[in-house]
């Protein structure tokens, strides 16, 4: 599947796994930026603040109370669709997940993990 | 219907519910024919199971904690049974004696097992206990055949 | 030769404990309240989930991609939310009732506190995850669990009424209640969702590709092909001791009286030792589920073949899962109750996650040459049906019924 031709939003990208250069699992495609006219995708978006949008009315109000706002940076991220590397039965990075700010409830680096017995 | 209606609307609704709930519900407590039958078959069928497990006492073939274990779960099932039985006040005026006869089988069944449950490596009392459940079950099955000549 | 042999372990680890709690509970009471009559339920949801299982086995191996990944490619964030959160209640349920099995039958052979055994199995689960390779574990499982097989052997000892076993596969509807409900029970606990989802990542943890797809046919079909044998002798035993006696079994322990009858304390501990394997089995295999679905439907690393320090999230929500079902199954509610709502709970929830992977299964743009065929459509499709049926009827009859009480 190439980038660069049609490919079906909703029904391929939209929800997909997505993956590092080097193989791990940063995370799913929770939403998607689309900018001009006519509309080109310009970035995939990623995080737990995102998930209310996502949810019909009472249900969005309440995951919007468990995940609070949308912190750029934080709790929602921007992956910049030129890092995108292909498509296929997940979404490739052409970046390694610490440079693109991924993957960070796995990281090892972060408190909570560190906390773990085994880490 | 304007907004107040619809909401006396709806707590007369539920007002009914409770009402029909409470009606449901107070029927827990007494016990119908339909219901003493099935205790008194529950009894028939834990007795038989306390000979299966006896049975294998008695032979020397089962495993002393297997046997001891599934008596005191036996029993304690029968126990509950006879509670039930005794607590119950009863709905139908000629069944007083099949009640005060099932509540003595519970009895009589739950300190078989407890008795297996003491002793669960012994064959002559794996025997016993065996041959006396099997007169148990029978007592219950003789019950459960006068309540189905009461029966209309 | 030596190839059969070597699928036929293949097989049997892939399974890894053929039946679990539920089997052994629904398909005894069957048999005692039904005799053979229920057998023809037992054999449609043994082909249920095999073809369940044989979609989601081909969906993972060509396209890489395990169940709860295709539920939220297909159901979306809010749909797939909503599979997430039914199916993770059912599969705690479904821990707390299989730790709570493993008790009881520990507590059957050693005769030591029921509530020091669940933590004592816990903590043995943990040792053997953490210790052992996943192939390893399913190798111990599966091959302890065959062990089972004593209780075919018990069926040929005991010569049952052959046409009346045989006129059992005939489907008949009773028009009672509680017979209906069983109906829905005995095919829910042979089609346990969980199970499949663990065989879906258990292929990506596999590292599986196109060339397994024979493999996978062959372990939906005869791996979960012995699963049904076992649970069909069940019914058959039950059927043949139980029923006439009108002994109605509640116990856990009761599943082993047959073979006790039969081939003494011998036939006794290898009922209860198969009955060990095959619930500690499946309490790895709800556990993890667990953990799968919801680390794939987050976005999470996942796998055993990760290791801890790669996928800690994912590994910590399996010790969680743990823990709660401990707390469950400590609860004092007895675990055959328990199981009873997992099944039944388990049934409900079916149609969320079978569909998506109906669908996927047979869309080429996922699949392209391997995607369902006629008759792999037309079976996937039938049960669907069967399974939408099925989950509606499950909650009314399990309240008509009294939750099986009759």
């Amino acid at each position: 599947m190439r980038r660069e031709g049609e490919i079906y939003v909703v029904h391929r990208l939209l929800d997909e796994q997505i993956c590092d250069s080097e193989g791990r699992r940063v995370g799913r495609v929770d939403d998607i930026e689309l900018r001009g006219n006519p509309p080109r995708i310009t970035a995939l978006l990623v995080g737990e603040g995102l998930y209310p949008r996502r949810l019909p009315g009472w249900a969005a109000r309440l995951a919007r109370r468990i995940s609070g706002p949308e912190t750029w940076g934080s709790n929602a991220l921007r992956i910049p669709w030129e890092d995108v590397d292909d498509l296929s039965s997940t979404v490739k990075l052409r970046k390694k997940a610490e440079d693109l700010g991924l993957g960070e409830g796995d990281d090892p680096q972060r408190w909570i993990v560190r906390r773990l017995p085994w880490n | 219907m304007t907004g107040t209606g619809r909401k006396r609307a709806g707590c007369s609704a539920l007002g009914l519910f409770l009402a029909i709930a409470a009606l449901l519900f107070s029927g827990c407590g007494d016990l119908s024919n339909d219901e003493l039958n099935r205790g008194v078959e529950s009894l028939s069928a834990l007795a038989a199971q306390g000979q299966l497990v006896a049975n294998g006492v008695a032979r020397d073939a089962t495993k002393t904690t297997y046997a001891r274990v599934m008596a005191r779960t036996l029993g304690g099932e029968a126990e509950h049974e006879a509670e039930k039985l005794a607590d119950a006040t009863i709905e139908e005026p000629g069944t007083e004696d099949q009640r005060h006869a099932a509540v003595a089988v519970a009895g009589e069944i739950s300190g078989l097992l407890s008795e297996l449950q003491t002793f669960p490596g012994d064959e002559r009392h794996g025997e016993l206990i065996e041959k006396h459940l099997e007169e148990a079950g029978e007592k219950a099955d003789a019950i459960v055949a006068q309540l189905s000549g009461d029966a209309p | 030769m030596k190839t059969i042999f070597k699928i036929a372990l293949g097989i049997i680890a892939a399974i890894g404990g053929f039946l679990d709690i539920g089997d052994l509970v629904f398909n005894t009471q069957a048999g005692a309240l039904f005799r053979y009559d229920l057998l023809w339920a037992v054999v449609l949801g043994t082909i249920g989930i095999a073809v369940y299982a044989e979609m989601s086995g081909r969906v993972a191996a060509v396209s890489g991609r395990p169940v709860f990944d295709v539920i939220r490619m297909r159901l979306g964030f809010g749909f797939g939310l909503l599979a997430l959160i039914a199916s993770t209640l059912v599969n705690l349920l479904t821990v707390a009732a299989e730790l709570g099995g493993i008790a009881i039958v520990l507590e059957l052979l050693f005769d030591a506190p029921y509530s020091m055994f669940v933590i004592t199995g816990a903590i043995a689960l943990v040792l053997i995850v953490a210790l052992l390779p996943f192939g390893g574990i399913e190798r111990l499982f599966g091959y302890g669990g065959l062990v089972l097989f004593v209780v075919v052997a018990t069926v040929f000892h005991q010569n049952p009424d052959w046409g009346a076993v045989a006129h059992g596969f005939v489907p008949s509807l009773d028009s009672s209640t509680l017979y209906l409900y069983f109906v829905v029970g005995v095919f829910a606990a042979a089609l346990m969702p969980y199970e499949v989802h663990f065989y879906s990542s258990g292929a990506i943890e596999e590292g599986w590709t196109e060339e397994n797809l024979k493999e996978n046919r062959l372990n939906a079909l005869l791996g979960y092909g012995i699963g049904g044998v076992l649970s069909v002798a069940l019914v058959i035993i039950s059927g043949y001791l139980f029923h006439p006696l009108g002994v109605e079994p509640s116990d856990l322990g009761t599943v082993a009286l047959p073979m006790q009858g039969a081939f003494g304390e011998t036939g006794l501990l290898l009922a209860l030792g198969g009955i060990l394997f095959c619930v500690g089995g499946a309490a790895i295999d709800s556990s993890f589920a667990a953990s799968y679905n919801l680390a794939q439907f987050l976005g999470w690393e996942w796998g055993r073949y990760q290791g801890p320090r790669k996928a800690p999230r994912f590994t910590a929500s399996w010790l969680v899962f743990l823990l709660l079902g401990i707390a469950i199954a400590q609860s004092g509610i007895n675990p055959v109750e328990i199981t009873e709502y997992s099944v039944v709970f388990s049934v409900v929830a079916l149609p969320l996650t079978y569909l998506p992977v109906l669908l996927i299964a047979g869309d080429r743009s996922f699949m392209s040459e391997h995607a369902n065929g006629r008759i792999a459509s037309a079976l996937g499709w039938i049960y669907f049906a069967v399974i939408v049926v099925l989950s509606l009827a499950a909650i009314p009859l399990l309240l008509a019924t009294n939750g099986g009480g009759g």
